[in-house]
């Protein structure tokens, strides 16, 4: 139901239709721009990707459908897109490693519940099954918009090796999400 | 597994280029496997902590959205297209300084779109709508020049840039005349004569039989407005 909607708003803006793009900022101003932000650390360069984002999909013509997966997945990886352009035009001197934070911060006693909370105890979980290589990669690659090169030098792997490993990371975590709705899917049952 | 399925990282980093894009989305559509890669990827954004907007953002962003539409954009690049040909160069007459100039600024718009294009490109632009080729010209035997040619093909329409330099000087009426071939059979498109500095641009436009090019070329012709060459061909490349 969310997803056929998501895709008739979207079919809408394709129209030009203001009030269509209006309602789709409304449903995701949050977790895009809370998504923004873990990858610049930057509340100016997250709204500024988040524009980009906007005015990409004003503009563009048929570029999503169904069968490109989820709309969600579809926006987000342009809005990562977006937030990695400007990142890379940063040029930020790269920080240590250890510097660089988990892929799942620890959690705080008083923090707010988010409204995507559902989402992500899922895929916390599904992460929390990945070995702290893999998570890192994920870090790396998916958060911070690392490129291979500094994938490679800073996590001292063969660059050669760089996109094998971020796939096999990703791979896995195709499995331990699926486990993991699976179990959701068998708990909602009884 | 697919070879295609090993193009998934690139296509999450938007990595690919417009032809390898598009081949993967067939294969997205195909392979359930990276489909539901890539949704899973699409759950990694709830992992984020609750970020509180900044005040007025949404304002300000639909403003912007609403402000830039495209046509504002596309307009200068209309205006260049209902010009069949922009003669960067008059054959003979005086060679004026600002010839170049022109060139310059057509070729600062076409980048301008080509840019654009590449951003788009990033987010799912089917190659279908609008291409953008980079072409190095090689040259024939005995020719000291280069070349580098832009073809940019939208619906309807195909423009051609090129950018020359090295050039041997021309003597009496003879220009540098560029062609695109079908098949073997050439039409012109657009001429230039090279400048105090050995170089030579042009820009033409067709809105006509846009499809199908397989070799760009310029000949050295003995004068301007030629419909077939009658000069040899200095540099080529196929498209």
């Amino acid at each position: 139901m969310e997803k056929s909607s998501d895709f008739m708003l979207y079919t809408r803006i394709q129209q030009k239709e203001k009030a269509a793009l209006e309602q789709l900022y409304d449903r995701y101003e949050k977790i895009l721009f809370s998504f923004l932000y873990k990858m610049t650390e930057d509340r100016d360069l997250a709204e500024e990707a988040l524009q980009e984002v906007f005015i990409k999909l004003w503009r563009g013509k048929g570029e999503y459908d169904e069968s490109k997966g989820k709309f969600t997945s579809w926006l987000f990886t342009m809005s990562r897109n977006s937030a990695i352009d400007l990142i890379r035009k940063q040029k930020k001197p790269s920080v240590p490693l250890d510097e660089i934070g988990d892929l799942v911060s620890p959690e705080t006693a008083v923090e707010e519940l988010a409204e995507w909370q559902e989402q992500k105890d899922q895929i916390q979980e599904a992460v929390s099954e990945l070995s702290s290589e893999q998570q890192k990669m994920i870090q790396l690659f998916y958060f911070k918009g690392m490129t291979h090169e500094t994938i490679s030098t800073m996590c001292d792997i063969p660059l050669g090796t760089v996109k094998s490993r971020i796939r096999l990371a990703l791979s896995k975590l195709k499995k331990t999400l699926h486990g993991v709705q699976e179990r959701g899917a068998i708990d909602d049952e009884y | 597994m697919n070879t295609n399925c090993d193009h998934v990282v690139d296509y999450l980093n938007g990595t690919l280029t417009a032809e390898e894009k598009q081949a993967f989305e067939q294969h997205l559509a195909t392979c359930a496997d990276c489909r539901e890669l890539v949704d899973a990827v699409g759950e990694l954004p709830y992992l984020a902590e609750p970020a509180e907007p900044p005040v007025g953002m949404k304002s300000r962003i639909l403003a912007n959205v609403f402000e830039e539409e495209p046509q504002k954009q596309a307009e200068p690049e209309r205006q260049v297209k209902k010009e069949k040909t922009v003669p960067m160069v008059k054959p003979k007459a005086r060679r004026s300084s600002w010839a170049p100039l022109i060139a310059a600024v057509l070729l600062l718009s076409l980048l301008g779109n080509a840019y654009a294009f590449f951003k788009l490109a990033d987010e799912q632009q089917p190659a279908t709508e609008s291409a953008f080729q980079s072409i190095e010209l090689q040259p024939g035997e005995a020719f000291g020049g280069s070349a580098k040619a832009a073809i940019i093909q939208e619906e309807g329409s195909l423009e051609v840039v090129v950018q020359a330099e090295q050039l041997e000087q021309l003597q009496g009426d003879e220009v540098y005349q560029i062609w695109l071939l079908k098949e073997g059979q050439p039409v012109p498109a657009g001429a230039f004569t090279p400048d105090a500095d050995q170089q030579g641009s042009a820009y033409y436009s067709m809105t006509e039989n846009t499809e199908g090019w397989d070799t760009i070329a310029i000949t050295r012709e003995p004068e301007a407005g030629n419909e077939t060459p009658e000069g040899e061909i200095v540099l080529s490349s196929e498209i």
